[in-house]
């Protein structure tokens, strides 16, 4: 031991900011899955200007906000959410009207899964792989396999009668999972300018989600799938026997009930 | 977002205007930071992920409040600080937490060599023991300045304390540091106390 001398401001300084690194923190969770998950089912009243605040619409925003937030409570609520994705009948679907509808900048490339054949993909997941004959072989087939079950998607590139999708970058996006084994792999948030239809299709329950793009959130919980959440164009989705098909596109009703004709 | 990431500023714009994906950046860049903070208040890991998931969801909330142009650290921090404090611990859970210094810095690090690494070691555990004990603003202003490299700027805003103040608070917060460290460590290099 040297010479006797107090620790001085700077040497505590110095020891503390050796300390700093080696501190013993727990390991920072991942918060962004569970931040975004929570702002999605409550969007955010974007800044709007002053004049909007005034009067009755004021008194509609304040309303909107309210039944928003009500819809929010909903989604957390594990009782009310089984409720909800019950009363749409398509497993696998969350569908719930917002307003205002959140927004979201472009994803790009989307995140379909691997890229690979029909033939592999159908070897990868544990239902029948179905592609509509209106449209015959996808330009692009793609697998998810840490989805339960599996999930496919199947791209065709746009062509004469199928548009170009701007949200997607095809004509048409057809995905295909079990539903049933996660109920809450799709979560639909539908704005104000969105046509949602209950409908039927092929004889099973499904939705009609057209007009302004819809936001869409998918997610395998409990899992390391990364989760994703965009925009996207008219939707037809339906279930039969377990899966759950979706078909995006810029097609009219009557052209996208075409094309699931040619599917389950 | 081609190229170089956005800035602070930029994702804060967007995401002022409801662009989820820009507020996802802003808390993918500070979560370790946020996370960070609120366990130097809470001491708890669970309290600490709560507080800062919750301080996150309610600064996208407060955008609209949020002055344009000014940073979003020291903003997003004071958020935490306050969630955290909500969670505040209890007395004994606080002492858990200079258990958990203690423990984590015995079964830590690999000793580099002999009795200096041991001193340096036993150093280090006093001070954890004695940081962990110290009032809470102390333990955050000294974390905010040594740990987090604070600006005084950023440090001010976080605090939400007048600029001016900030280095006699930091320096208040370090003789209160140093005098309750353990008697054999409050001095330099070995040796007694003077005085």
């Amino acid at each position: 031991m040297a010479e006797s001398q107090r620790l001085t401001e700077m040497e505590l300084e110095r020891a503390l900011r050796e300390l700093g690194p080696r501190y013993p923190y727990p390991p920072t969770p991942n918060l962004a899955v569970a931040v975004r998950r929570r702002i999605v089912a409550r969007p955010v009243v974007p800044v709007r200007p002053f004049a909007l605040w005034r009067g009755p619409a004021r008194l509609a925003l304040a309303a909107a906000v309210v039944l928003v937030l009500a819809g929010a409570a909903a989604l957390i609520n594990p009782t009310t959410r089984d409720a909800i994705a019950h009363f749409f009948h398509v497993p696998g679907v969350i569908v719930s009207r917002v307003s205002p509808l959140p927004s979201v900048s472009p994803v790009t490339p989307l995140n379909l899964g691997r890229r690979t054949t029909l033939a592999e993909a159908q070897s990868a997941v544990s239902f029948t792989i179905a592609v509509p004959a209106t449209l015959g072989a996808p330009d692009a087939v793609y697998v998810a396999t840490e989805v339960p079950g599996g999930e496919v998607a199947l791209a065709y590139t746009p062509r004469l009668g199928f548009p170009l999708v701007k949200q997607t970058g095809l004509g048409v996006l057809i995905t295909e999972f079990r539903g049933d084994l996660i109920p809450e792999f799709l979560t639909k948030e539908v704005g104000p300018s969105t046509t949602m239809e209950e409908t039927s299709v092929n004889g099973d329950p499904g939705w009609w989600l057209a007009g302004e793009p819809h936001l869409v959130f998918v997610q395998v919980s409990g899992t390391d799938y990364q989760v994703q959440l965009r925009m996207a164009a008219n939707t037809l989705i339906w279930a039969h026997a377990g899966v759950t098909y979706r078909i995006e596109s810029g097609l009219s009703r009557a052209d996208a009930f075409r094309v699931a004709a040619g599917l389950p | 977002m081609e190229g170089r990431p956005l800035d602070d500023q930029a994702l804060v714009e967007r995401a002022r205007t409801g662009d989820v994906n820009a507020y996802e950046a802003l808390v993918q860049q500070y979560q370790q930071l946020a996370f960070r903070v609120a366990y130097q208040v809470t001491g708890d890991a669970a309290d600490a992920e709560d507080a800062a998931q919750e301080a996150f969801v309610n600064a996208y909330y407060a955008l609209g409040r949020f002055r344009p142009g000014a940073p979003f650290k020291p903003w997003l921090c004071r958020i935490v600080a306050n969630e955290a404090r909500n969670r505040r611990l209890s007395a004994h859970r606080r002492i858990a937490l200079a258990e958990r210094a203690h423990q984590a810095q015995a079964s830590g690090e690999a000793a580099p060599s002999p009795e200096a690494a041991a001193e340096a070691g036993e150093f280090r555990a006093a001070l954890l023991d004695t940081l962990a004990r110290l009032r809470e603003d102390d333990r955050l202003i000294l974390s905010y300045r040594l740990f987090f490299d604070f600006s005084e700027a950023d440090m001010a805003e976080a605090l939400k304390v007048p600029k001016g103040t900030v280095k006699s608070r930091l320096s208040r917060a370090l003789t209160r540091l140093r005098a309750a460290l353990p008697a054999d460590f409050q001095i330099a290099s070995g040796g007694p106390v003077d005085g």
